[in-house]
């Protein structure tokens, strides 16, 4: 395309924008009235910006929205679980709420049993579990929905102590699931379970080979918190790995400086 | 209440969200997710993996709240995140990018009357012609006609001169109306 025709084009986009001095435009058409080659350029130019102009703006389906309050409540109640832990933080404080913890529980226990009821309770207790279970791992197996297994990651966090099944597909999840947002979910419900052996392990193995860069910070920040000096090595590798993004570097170098 | 709430910049809300106001984040959300959706699914023309993105492009905003500079625009910061998770996730499909743009993947609305057939005709095509042109040319339309962004705010944050955005516009769109009529001869 020579350098005419390209400056043409320009002060026909610009005419069509309605843009340019009135001597400019003026200048534009007379060229079009005078020029059948740009007449058509300009015509066709319309076309094409018009369609633009006019096309629709796409709606996104209110899963977006369920999905975005889920993960939005999940943020706020971390915080609180936070804020909560730091308030409880004085050692007096943390020991006082132990012994109350345990007057507590003896408490309902000794009842429970006088009441001849704590087998009943039991069974229906493992019930629920066995159900919310169920529902979780199934979830987290819904190939066609990144917020059902988003929701079954929820479920999986709120649990107090997992089962090895479930440790299983969270690993699976963080490792290889196709969202972004439900692999770092699955690091989160993970790390709540970190004095599990297999889950400490799980989460050293995952960092030689995790590729999401957010998946990837946030486990070395998690890694470096729980004091696994063993990864060290395998920071040193990601830094020297010409595709480890930048921020994962900065991340990485951080952990060695910390660990080391 | 509501008129103060709508009166807040995005920045003030932000900032009320980096120091631990997470609720406000959902108004930010509401400003937000259909821009952001839109320009990610003009992306990635298809709206299954533009809602995906879209999320992850809120869950960032969640998780890496602390980072956000207050003397930052807040549009160009959220954008530059959009633009982030597109990039990563154009790495991964690149070698899986279909040959062929299916356009119900991204459109959604079966139109009535002559005229709305005209446009999605025209729309259509537009769509097969956007999926042609290199991925820069194809953001920057999406940005400056589908988005209607300024020059200057697209300059900000692509790091460009106004002048060079302006003039890489006209190359684009010189670009799209030659694959558009190309089109049209099959």
């Amino acid at each position: 395309m020579s350098m005419g025709t390209e400056k043409w084009e320009s002060r026909i986009i610009e005419y069509i924008d309605g843009k340019g001095t009135s001597e400019e435009r003026a200048l534009v058409e007379k060229e079009l009235a005078s020029n059948e080659a740009h007449y058509l350029l300009y015509e066709q130019f319309r076309e094409v910006i018009h369609t633009m102009d006019k096309a629709e703006t796409l709606q996104p389906s209110s899963k977006l929205t369920s999905a975005f309050e889920t993960v939005l409540r999940q943020e706020i109640d971390n915080q609180k679980k936070t804020r909560s832990t730091v308030f409880f933080a004085p050692t007096m404080y943390r020991i006082a709420a132990g012994v109350i913890f345990v007057m507590v529980l003896l408490g309902v226990g000794y009842w429970v049993n006088k009441n001849n009821e704590y087998e009943k309770q039991l069974v229906e207790l493992k019930n629920q579990l066995e159900e919310n279970r169920r529902m979780m791992l199934a979830r987290l197996g819904d190939q066609q929905s990144a917020s059902q297994r988003m929701v079954g990651v929820s479920v999986a966090y709120e649990l107090e102590t997992p089962d090895d099944q479930i440790v299983e597909v969270l690993v699976k999840t963080m490792n290889e699931d196709t969202n972004s947002n439900v692999r770092l979910a699955a690091l989160d419900a993970l790390s709540k379970f970190n004095t599990e052996d297999n889950v400490r392990q799980a989460l050293i193995n995952s960092l030689a080979t995790q590729k999401d860069p957010v998946v990837q910070i946030a486990l070395i920040q998690l890694l470096v918190k729980l004091k696994e000096d063993g990864v060290v090595k395998q920071l040193e590798k990601l830094t020297k790995d010409a595709s480890t993004m930048k921020a994962v570097k900065d991340e990485a170098y951080t952990g060695i400086l910390k660990l080391s | 209440m509501t008129k103060s709430i709508d009166l807040m910049s995005d920045e003030h809300i932000m900032e009320s969200v980096k120091n631990g106001d997470l609720q406000q984040a959902s108004l930010l959300f509401d400003r937000y997710h259909k821009r952001i959706f839109n320009f990610l699914a003009r992306r990635a023309m298809d709206r299954e993996v533009a809602e995906d993105l879209t999320q992850n492009v809120f869950l960032r905003l969640l998780k890496y709240r602390h980072t956000y500079n207050p003397g930052m625009k807040f549009q160009s910061w959220i954008y530059q995140m959009a633009r982030n998770g597109f990039a990563d996730y154009y790495k991964q499909q690149k070698h899986h990018m279909p040959m062929k743009v299916e356009v119900e993947k991204l459109m959604d609305q079966v139109p009535e009357g002559i005229e709305a057939l005209d446009q999605e005709e025209n729309e259509n095509k537009l769509i097969r012609a956007l999926a042609q042109l290199p991925d820069d040319y194809r953001e920057l339309l999406v940005l400056t006609r589908f988005q209607h962004l300024k020059y200057e705010e697209v300059a900000g944050f692509l790091d460009m001169t106004v002048a060079n955005v302006k003039v890489k516009v006209h190359r684009a769109i010189g670009q799209l109306r030659q694959n558009y009529f190309e089109l049209e001869k099959l």
